[in-house]
């Protein structure tokens, strides 16, 4: 260790500076200081071209990959090498969107059958979807990072499960779940502080009741609030994540419950009718008129989410087997000239190949 | 994304609660860093330690809390990079004193180091954050004379981790009395006694209550600042392990007690702060913000 004993520190110069930051920090500036604003949110068109880059770079690797398969295999028939032209291809950015969200679903689910607590399933949601902002399904299939994200979210959410535990009640083995943690967190960028919209939930349940007074029954406020935690849940698999603060997707879902209502609320917070008194009776019209401007604003916003958090996606049991085996046939070339061979040899009582190949699939 | 390559490994720091650190020689930008190794226990992946103290560090960028800038992965192990620091506040001190006389340091320093402490713990409370183990070990130092917070989250994860393979106690200290005598609900509080206790031993030298097991350190407190009653603290009796029977002492001037201390002259002005941060009563207790805009700040912010 280095001693510095002999030199003392010099005095602060330039500290007034710091002092007028930390009084004006608020919740705001806090929330873009956050890995989850600085990190993992988008516009709509970084989304979209971030997408668009992870899937051509990984269809170009397998591409290349059948390109390597076919030189090595010179012994190919025709009917094998056109079997590769319509099997082995990569699947689209589309295709790769509607598998990572159908497990970005089902580790929900999953976590609510385990008895997880509601922030870790949001986060073991949140760090899926966002390794497949950062890799292809084509480069690990979802299935196999699935328990190793839900181990993982138990974690950094510090609701400790052991490993072997965790293993038992899924099925799965240590080896595997721990096989690809590194790459994980690597591909989280170690940013593992989430924010989900449930909290904030919370704070309006209690503003609302505060704002609207003697007007509002909490029986129905109760009701609300669990209808509005599931909707948050269903918004934490859509792309309002990366596009809005979790604030701004809880009032949405506020909003979408009852409409009436949240914008009563929005109204007597930020003034939106024109001179209407304030709460103290004496109001100040440039804070008024910028209070009001910002309330627009704020609800123009929350509709556009709501918009987005309303879009259903549901993808057919079907698609998603067809999307699995896809990626399986690119990324296994060989698969497909013994599927060609099997039927070639196969009577018609065999079970199809296909379809036990998709059962295969399946998790 | 750096690699292992890219480090020199110096000579050791020391150890913490859950990795080693060393001094490492960033070779491609010439920049000292502190590298703490982390073994990857292979039956439970990465520690849940080390995802929290990488959780929380990544989130805290602050020039008073030290910067974790990468991760390395290894084989058998993960190198957190951290920011290097020449020096903590602990062996700063010691080596001040003189002969067998630990020394106060001069109270412009004093105030400095206070100030930026109070920084880095309102910003981490901003946040969220609770570090819960502040004392002048994880506070680092540089000899530009800056101090930054470090060693994060461990506490917070799981309670304080005690070695009962070593004759080492983790030290109660900085530990708030409401927390001594069993409550759960604490806060941002128990961060604020700690450093009101760092005040005061920034200022003597000396820590301030230098306790060896729970009572004895609840014993130091109460015999300084007063044995809190229901008055005085209103619900203190109901905290798990409050005894109707310690002894009753009155608070002692503790601006006098101090001043006995050093050879600096104290002004009213940090022993009123003092009090405000060690408030029995952790509701009464200063928060770090209001602390920062005590007067005895005023020269930094007027």
């Amino acid at each position: 260790m280095t001693a510095t004993t002999s030199e003392s520190p010099k005095e602060p110069t330039g500290d007034k500076e710091a002092v007028r930051t930390l009084q004006r920090v608020t919740d705001d500036d806090l929330y873009r200081h956050s890995s989850q604003y600085r990190l993992w949110s988008f516009t709509p068109e970084q989304l979209n071209q971030r997408r668009i880059d992870i899937n051509a770079r990984a269809a170009l690797r397998t591409d290349q990959n059948l390109k390597e398969f076919k030189e090595a295999h010179k012994e190919l028939t025709d009917e094998e090498l056109t079997a590769l032209e319509l099997k082995a291809v990569p699947v689209t950015v589309e295709e790769e969107y509607m598998l990572v969200n159908y497990y970005a679903k089902m580790i929900i689910s999953f976590a609510g059958k385990m008895n997880l607590p509601t922030e870790v399933a949001a986060t073991a949601a949140s760090f899926l979807r966002r390794f497949y902002l950062v890799n292809s399904v084509m480069d690990i299939v979802p299935k196999e990072i699935f328990y190793t994200t839900l181990f993982f979210a138990c974690k950094s959410e510090n609701y400790f499960i052991g490993v072997e535990s965790f293993a038992k009640k899924t099925k799965s083995t240590p080896e595997s779940i721990l096989k690809h943690e590194f790459k994980l967190l690597e591909s989280l960028q170690f940013t593992l502080m989430n924010h989900h919209p449930y909290k904030a939930l919370h704070g309006f349940f209690l503003d609302i009741q505060t704002v609207l007074q003697g007007k509002v029954d909490l029986k129905y406020m109760g009701q609300v609030y669990n209808n509005c935690k599931k909707t948050i849940t269903d918004a934490l698999l859509t792309d309002a994540v990366y596009f809005f603060t979790p604030p701004q997707i809880t009032l949405a879902a506020l909003l979408r419950e009852d409409e009436a209502l949240t914008s009563k609320y929005l109204e007597l917070k930020f003034n939106i009718i024109k001179d209407a008194p304030n709460e103290d009776g004496n109001s100040d019209p440039i804070i008024d008129s910028q209070k009001r401007l910002n309330g627009r604003k704020l609800l123009e916003i929350i509709r556009n989410c709501k918009e987005i958090i309303s879009r259903k996606n549901s993808t057919k049991q079907e698609e998603l087997s067809r999307i699995a085996a896809k990626i399986h046939f690119s990324q296994n070339p060989q698969s497909v000239i013994e599927r060609v061979k099997r039927q070639q040899q196969s009577s018609s009582a065999t079970p199809d190949p296909e379809e036990s190949q998709r059962k295969k699939q399946k998790t | 994304m750096a690699s292992s390559s890219q480090f020199k490994q110096l000579e050791k720091l020391g150890n913490g609660t859950y990795a080693t650190v060393y001094k490492g020689l960033n070779k491609t930008t010439g920049v000292y860093v502190a590298l703490k190794e982390v073994k990857l226990d292979s039956e439970e992946g990465t520690p849940s330690t080390a995802i929290r103290e990488i959780s929380l560090m990544k989130e805290l960028k602050h020039e008073n809390i030290v910067r974790l800038y990468d991760v390395i992965h290894t084989e058998n192990k993960l190198t957190l990079v951290f920011e290097f620091m020449d020096n903590d506040l602990k062996k700063y001190m010691d080596s001040r004193t003189v002969g067998n006389n630990p020394q106060g340091l001069e109270l412009s320093l004093v105030k400095y180091f206070e100030w930026q402490l109070l920084q880095g713990v309102a910003f981490c409370h901003e946040n969220k954050i609770l570090h819960r183990d502040l004392k002048p070990q994880n506070l680092l130092i540089n000899n530009k004379g800056q101090l930054k917070l470090g060693d994060f989250g461990l506490a917070r994860a799981f309670g304080i981790p005690v070695n009962t393979f070593s004759s080492e106690v983790v030290t109660l200290w900085y530990r708030a009395p409401d927390v001594l005598m069993g409550s759960r609900t604490y806060s941002t509080s128990i961060d604020i006694w700690s450093c009101g206790c760092i005040l005061a031993e920034m200022i003597t030298g000396k820590p301030l209550f230098p306790g060896t097991n729970d009572e004895e350190q609840l014993k130091l407190i109460f015999e300084t600042m007063g044995t809190p009653t229901e008055r005085t603290w209103p619900g203190v009796s109901s905290l798990p392990k409050y005894n109707p029977q310690f002894p009753q002492h009155l608070p002692k001037d503790l601006g006098a007690l101090l001043q006995s201390q050093t050879r600096e002259k104290l002004d009213g002005s940090v022993i009123d702060l003092l009090h405000g941060l060690l408030k029995l009563n952790p509701d009464k207790r200063l928060s770090a913000k209001q602390a920062l805009n005590h007067p005895w700040f005023s020269e930094y912010y007027q």
